[in-house]
């Protein structure tokens, strides 16, 4: 029994040193691997120097072709300035006020045909110089001459919609609720119940009493954000109609 | 008893096996040294390698940027010669 111990305790000591052994082993180099990494390294270094001046040329001559191109082109585009007899400060300034034109009118079709009425000026004005710029001497360069013409294009749609008619046609008073009142206070017609005698108005051949539209019609909505003369002359005579028509409190 | 020896023998031969194998000839700190430096300079050369590469296909992106703005200028040169008549 002792015997069978001291043979476990020996057996036990031995593994114990073996690890201990491998492990040293194991996390030193020896003059082998450090030979075999250092040519392996030494290989790859000269692979890599070899590769890096490749780039560096590659690059400088890319650089080079670069600095040619951008001089082949100012070349070309000042013979081009030079025949139509304009500098390049002209034309930078031109680029520059059609760069803005492109971006306002990009945020002018993003609107609805009712806010695009506040903006009729604007459009018109817009509308003038694009005619101005396509009469410059720049336009006749295509690049220049073709966003002139495609933002003429977009401008002429805007005014386009600017004086399409908008119309509405009446509903039931059961189901829709439609008076002059109720109808100029939609959004997208007024959004202002107290412009109800422009429709009045501006449909004088339909609406004889204003308190009386029939459904289906389909009734012009004059554009406008204020009540003209006559409107309010009009609105001012139904309402002094109506107060006399009301029976008197006693 | 002579089992036990066997036993001690084998181990004993064991452990002068892996002593004799650690105590093997070793690199000196220099050369220790020596590695590391080259390991460290085939990294850097790795890194400018890569940057070199990006600006040089940045380089041809621009490049074919320029020709087509070149191609571009030259035909409206064209164009506008057309236009003057010349």
């Amino acid at each position: 029994m002792k015997q069978k111990t001291t043979y476990w305790m020996f057996a036990v000591v031995v593994l114990f040193i073996l690890c201990n052994c491998q492990q040293l082993v194991a996390q030193e180099m020896t003059k082998d691997q450090w030979q075999s990494e250092m040519s392996s390294y030494t290989t790859r270094r000269t692979n890599l120097q070899t590769q890096l001046s490749k780039l560096n040329d590659d690059v400088s001559s890319l650089q080079s072709q670069l600095n040619k191109l951008g001089d082949d082109i100012k070349a070309c585009e000042d013979a081009m300035y030079a025949m139509l007899g304009v500098t390049r400060a002209d034309v930078e300034a031109y680029e520059k006020e059609l760069a803005d034109m492109e971006k306002r009118v990009a945020e002018l079709q993003r609107l609805s045909d009712a806010e695009l009425m506040n903006y009729r000026d604007e459009i018109s004005r817009i509308n003038d110089r694009l005619n101005a710029m396509a009469a410059s001497k720049i336009a006749m360069i295509p690049s220049y001459g073709n966003r002139v013409k495609s933002l003429q294009d977009k401008v002429a749609a805007l005014m386009k919609s600017l004086s399409r008619e908008k119309s509405y046609t009446v509903g039931t008073w059961s189901r829709d609720r439609d008076c002059l009142w109720n109808i100029a206070k939609k959004k997208d017609i007024y959004d202002n119940a107290w412009l109800w005698p422009k429709i009045w108005q501006g449909n004088r051949d339909k609406i004889r009493d204003p308190d009386i539209i029939k459904p289906k019609w389909v009734l012009k909505i004059p554009e406008g954000k204020d009540l003209s003369k006559e409107e309010k002359s009009a609105a001012n005579s139904y309402y002094r109609k109506k107060a006399a028509a009301a029976p008197a409190y006693q | 008893m002579r089992k036990y020896l066997t036993l001690s023998f084998i181990s004993l031969s064991l452990c002068c096996a892996f002593l004799v194998a650690g105590c093997a000839s070793k690199p000196t700190d220099e050369e220790m040294n020596q590695l590391s430096n080259l390991k460290s300079e085939v990294s850097s050369l790795e890194k400018q390698i890569s940057e070199k590469q990006r600006s040089k296909s940045d380089l041809e992106k621009q490049i074919a940027d320029q020709n087509s703005k070149l191609q571009q200028c030259q035909s409206d040169q064209e164009a506008v010669k057309k236009g003057l008549g010349k």
